[in-house]
């Protein structure tokens, strides 16, 4: 049970809650397909599928109460918060057995299963604990979300890279995903290095708006691709040709690093007018 | 107020050009054959195939990985990808044809194929079984210009009486060398070649050809291995090169013929074959041999294989004793076919084939006996010319001779019994 007693959650706090409960179940969807390429042929490939549809409904309660810091609900949420958290580990230490384990080539690795692929769960875990133990007028919490929207994209290239490795970038603009991930990379590092360059942050958030629009036409794409796909019915084209969600990732992360350069921003205006 | 520092603005993008040049960098390093395919699909199967097969069929995985076509960059999908005529099967993001044929090696291997389809392992292999009922109007004339009566002919009788389960298990196993696809092509190259090693040293091997051609019906595996050549070669054959390209096959990789030497392969010079009977100047297979349609050519393209071992005096006088037992097993099989041909003109056989003992044993003398003594007398194979041969076909028509008297004797008996019950009859 949530406290009536207690504060409600800033905006910007209740946004992440939001974002990391929205993520989490839309994973269920997201590695129902991509398991089924393997067509759940190990029992532990349902494992994330079962989390991710279950999780949201212990969230929900924390979250539509907009109170997520005490009683059930932070209980609830830092248990969500570590096992998203070790269920991203082993999932990434379980695709890389597929093949990378017996043979560390680059081969290996670009053709086994995507092992960035389960740290999603670990990012969004990290989210919820962050929520939990950093306070709401903490001045470092924009920094932390900026810094797992950095994570996130560091995930976001390899996999992209990896990706379109398999396709050994047959289009040229296969290459767009993997240098928007880069750039996006380079400059939440640097606004993480530097978050009191309030103009950077400027620079960051058209950076993040890059990304939007690197995410949909990367959507778009991958839809023409499943379209024109060598199967000859379009769920066997989405399963098993271009991960049609994938793309999405770009503008989901960009949301969470703009949350956190709101963030940062809004704290440093207060701190100028302080001063 | 303040501005965006130039330092952080280059350091951001300096970071994100060296990842992007990075990334540019290492996919340049990957193989060629892993990234120049025709297709991203092809790209895909050089690596996306084994990720999987190599947890649940591991051993075709390691077979292609040894292979020449592995060394080539041949991928999965250039051999399984479904051609016209073809059934498909989507798997797991690849269409590929349900069931490989000699029309999918053809892509590359075309004059191979072609060879191979104007031999005897292709339609009159399977004719051989299964008689003409299979095989497109096209395919027959194409088979009867170079072998007449072979394919437009009708169903083995023995194998209609053994029954499908044994032509399935048992003839359809060799005999579907030469069987029709859905595809329009004929047969099936991975009999001799396998599937994943596609390996031109298994197919040089004897026991590759001796899966068919052993037995007592054509027991050419035990010749060889009694043979000079058989011998020599299990003495020798770690010393040999067998995978070498068969245009540049020389007697310094295999000093030792197998089937393959003599028959097929493109010796130092030689032209190379995939038509086995190209080299054949009898019919040896036949209850009574006669000389092929290309007899002179083949013998001296035989012999021009032999020339790399033998000098041409013993080579000549090898031909002529071998060609004196072909003669002998001639008029021995004549004979028997005589006796046959006597009691069937007598009435003292049905007109229904493998219904009489004496049916089995005339089969016998010549399919089994008469070909190994014509097969060991060209193979060098001594004992299958004298005691798995000829001895056989003196000891079986003496038998024949008892069977047919015996046939006559018991006519007789049965034609005097029936006079006398006759006479019985009008007394009465």
């Amino acid at each position: 049970m949530t406290d009536p007693q207690a504060e409600k959650s800033p905006l910007k706090v209740w946004l992440v809650e939001w974002f990391a409960l929205g993520n989490l179940a839309f994973l269920a969807l997201d590695i129902y397909m991509a398991h089924s390429i393997n067509q759940f042929t190990h029992w532990a490939e349902w494992t994330p599928v079962v989390f991710s549809l279950g999780v949201p409904i212990v969230l929900l309660p924390g979250v539509l109460a907009r109170r997520h810091r005490t009683g059930t609900a932070r209980f609830a949420g830092m248990s969500v918060g570590i096992a998203s958290v070790l269920l991203g580990i082993v999932g990434m230490v379980l695709h890389l057995e597929s093949t990378f384990f017996s043979e560390q080539t680059l081969k290996a690795l670009i053709y086994a299963a995507p092992f960035a692929g389960p740290l999603s769960y670990t990012g969004v875990g990290l989210l919820l604990i962050l929520n939990r133990l950093e306070p709401d007028d903490s001045p470092h919490w924009g920094t932390w979300i900026i810094f797992l929207a950095l994570c996130g994209f560091v995930g976001n290239l390899s996999l992209s890279l990896c990706d379109h490795a398999q396709n050994g970038f047959f289009h040229p603009t296969e290459w767009i995903s993997v240098a928007a991930s880069a750039f996006a990379v380079s400059f939440l590092l640097i606004a993480v290095i530097r978050p009191q360059e309030i103009w950077f942050l400027k620079w960051c958030v058209a950076m993040m708006l890059l990304q939007v629009i690197v995410g949909l036409l990367g959507f778009a794409l991958h839809l023409i691709a499943d379209f024109t796909g060598p199967a000859a019915n379009l769920t066997t084209n989405l399963i098993y040709g271009a991960p049609i969600f994938a793309p999405l990732l770009f503008p989901n992360l960009a949301i969470l690093a703009a949350i956190g350069i709101w963030e940062l921003q809004s704290s440093r205006m207060i701190e100028t007018a302080v001063v | 107020m303040q501005r965006v520092k130039f330092a952080h603005v280059f350091i951001a993008v300096f970071l994100g050009t060296a990842i992007v040049g990075a990334a540019l960098l290492v996919n340049a390093k990957r193989p060629d054959v892993d990234t120049r395919q025709p297709s991203a699909n092809h790209v895909k199967a050089t690596g996306k195939c084994a990720e999987c097969h190599r947890r649940e069929t591991s051993a075709v995985v390691h077979q292609y990985e040894t292979s020449r076509h592995a060394a080539k960059g041949i991928n999965c999908l250039d051999c399984h990808k479904a051609l016209d005529g073809q059934n498909k099967l989507e798997h797991k993001g690849f269409v590929i044809a349900t069931h490989l044929t000699s029309k999918n090696c053809a892509k590359c291997h075309k004059t191979e194929y072609d060879q191979f389809a104007r031999s005897r392992h292709a339609a009159p292999a399977w004719a051989a079984v299964a008689g003409s009922k299979d095989f497109t109007a096209e395919q027959i004339a194409h088979a009867e210009k170079y072998h007449k009566g072979a394919v437009l002919r009708k169903a083995n009788a023995l194998s209609l009486l053994e029954g499908p389960a044994a032509i399935r298990s048992g003839c359809a196993s060799c005999h579907d060398v030469g069987r029709p696809n859905s595809d329009g092509s004929i047969g099936s190259c991975t009999d001799c070649h396998s599937r994943h090693s596609s390996s031109i040293a298994l197919a040089r091997q004897p026991e590759t050809c001796g899966q068919c051609h052993m037995g007592p019906d054509h027991s050419q595996l035990e010749i060889y291995s009694e043979s000079k050549h058989g011998v020599l070669y299990n003495a020798q054959k770690s010393q040999f090169n067998m995978h070498v390209d068969s245009q540049k096959l020389s007697t310094a990789d295999m000093s030792v013929p197998t089937c393959s030497t003599c028959h097929m392969s493109g010796l130092e010079g030689n032209k190379m074959t995939h038509d086995t009977t190209e080299r054949l100047s009898w019919f040896l297979f036949a209850a009574k041999s006669d000389k092929r349609p290309i007899f002179d050519r083949a013998q001296v393209e035989m012999k021009e294989t032999c020339l790399k071992c033998h000098t041409k005096a013993p080579i000549d006088k090898f031909y002529d004793e071998a060609e004196a037992v072909v003669a002998a097993t001639n008029i021995k099989v004549n004979e028997a076919a005589q006796i046959i041909q006597k009691l069937r003109d007598e009435n003292l056989l049905t007109p229904k084939p493998f219904d009489e003992p004496i049916e089995f044993l005339y089969f016998d003398y010549w399919h089994y006996y008469g070909r190994t003594a014509k097969h060991g007398a060209f193979m060098g194979g001594a004992d299958f010319v004298q005691w798995h041969g000829n001895y056989e076909l003196l000891k079986m028509l003496t038998d024949m001779k008892h069977m047919a008297a015996e046939l006559r004797a018991a006519k007789h008996r049965s034609n005097v019994k029936g006079q006398s019950d006759a006479e019985g009859q009008s007394n009465d």
